[in-house]
């Protein structure tokens, strides 16, 4: 995707976390403004910065880094972007990511009812696991390392 | 997919556009609600309203969308994840020496997804899976593991068979899945805040948004801290998690099948066959 794209459609997703905003949490367009602009800015930064660096780590991991780094109070605009993104409730950019995965798997449904129920209780089994055996080592180490 | 300019990109896209639009203010005005699920609750939240109302207007249930669309909705999910992400690096920074305290516990719970082999190889044995058994349970199986799998054994390999039906699975159902596991595993009491949250970061975004949002709509004290240590442990398995997958759970699960399939597995042929998962893709 070129860079201009990323813009424009970033713009869309902006108007949705600004509607998210307005309709889940009675937050005013006035006050998510700045906040979504640094969310879409930054996302925007790591963009590019994911094109330029050579590294091969997934484009979302640039987002996550850049948002922590220029939000530290060491960061000289650290404050400013706190602040204002202080104003987006945590999952208002979640549901424009939901519609829109909503309509992208929508061609999977034919092909999860081919699918042998075998597989289902091992799909069940793979994703609790994972998320049982995260949460009993980290409450062990935890508790170790108090 | 490549659009020569933005203009035919929105002449090919803007039903997606409006109709996205249209089910986030519908998801919004529904709003939350909260379920008693046994022991557990389920927490309704819009996420996952939008994923239910897309997949239903797909093209294999109403029709609204045409297989086009729903290809070209796909790299449209990764733009919209982006703002999410860096809200969740803003949370970090501000709770940053909550994240290196836990340091340990968000390293070593990273080792929580090679247990999964562990766990989950065998009972796929025992089910009767083959090969497809190894691509299943290596990972919760995300769009890296797709790409990692389809480069290590081949398109048209067993193994990414596996790979694609959890793919499947896990888009379907693994979100509202994840938001109720979570919930679930909070209402025995044995766990600490801190550490459902750092399992909530599973490596896809959207799992562990649905998992960090039933969980501060059950400790709202601690939400800040439950959005950034669950943002932490996703970006720790984001940037670890293919190269574990590729030196240690694909190795691991690989010396598990040695040893266990002769034992466990059954005599018969694969029971996912072939012709039942041949996907175009």
């Amino acid at each position: 995707m070129k860079l201009k794209e990323w813009a424009f459609l970033l713009g869309i997703m902006a108007i949705g976390i600004i509607t998210t905003n307005l309709i889940g949490f009675n937050t005013p367009i006035s006050d998510s403004l700045m906040g979504v602009l640094i969310l879409c800015s930054i996302a925007f930064i790591a963009v590019c910065v994911s094109k330029i660096i050579p590294l091969k780590l997934p484009f979302i991991i640039y987002c996550s880094v850049l948002g922590m780094l220029l939000a530290l109070p060491i960061s000289p605009i650290g404050d400013f972007v706190s602040e204002a993104a202080g104003n987006i409730e945590f999952r208002a950019p979640i549901t424009m990511v939901g519609a829109l995965a909503g309509i992208a798997i929508g061609a999977s449904v034919r092909e999860f009812t081919k699918l042998n129920w075998r597989i289902i209780v091992v799909a069940l089994v793979v994703m609790s696991s994972t998320f049982i055996a995260s949460v009993i080592i980290a409450q062990v180490v935890m508790n170790i390392t108090n | 997919m490549e659009y020569k300019s933005i203009f035919h990109r929105v002449k090919k896209e803007y039903k997606i556009y409006i109709s996205a639009f249209l089910i986030v203010i519908l998801s919004e005005l529904i709003g939350e609600f909260e379920i008693d699920v046994g022991p557990g609750m389920l927490i309704l939240f819009p996420l996952f309203y939008g994923i239910i109302i897309g997949v239903l207007l797909g093209p294999d249930l109403i029709g609204f969308f045409k297989s086009e669309e729903v290809k070209a909705a796909s790299p449209l999910v990764l733009v919209a994840i982006a703002p999410f992400i860096v809200n969740i690096g803003i949370i970090a920074a501000q709770d940053l020496p909550l994240i290196v305290s836990l340091g340990p516990a968000l390293l070593f719970g990273e080792l929580g997804n090679l247990f999964t082999v562990i766990i989950a190889l065998p009972i796929a044995l025992f089910l009767g899976l083959k090969r497809e058994a190894v691509g299943a349970t290596h990972s919760i199986n995300r769009e890296t593991n797709l790409a990692l799998i389809t480069s290590v054994y081949g398109p048209d390999s067993a193994e990414l068979r596996g790979t694609l039906a959890l793919y499947i699975i896990g888009g379907l159902f693994g979100t509202i899945f994840f938001g109720f596991l979570a919930s679930l595993v909070a209402s025995t009491g044995l766990f600490h805040p801190h550490a459902l949250a750092i399992a909530s970061g599973v490596g896809a975004g959207i799992m562990m948004a649905a998992a960090t949002t039933s969980l501060s709509h059950i400790y709202p004290t601690y939400a800040d801290d439950i959005f950034a240590l669950g943002g932490a442990g996703d970006m720790l398995t984001g940037m670890t998690g293919l190269y574990a997958a590729l030196f240690i759970a694909l190795p691991l699960a690989n010396k598990i099948y040695q040893l266990l399939e002769p034992k466990i597995g059954r005599k018969k042929k694969s029971t996912v066959k072939k012709e039942e998962t041949d996907y175009e893709a």
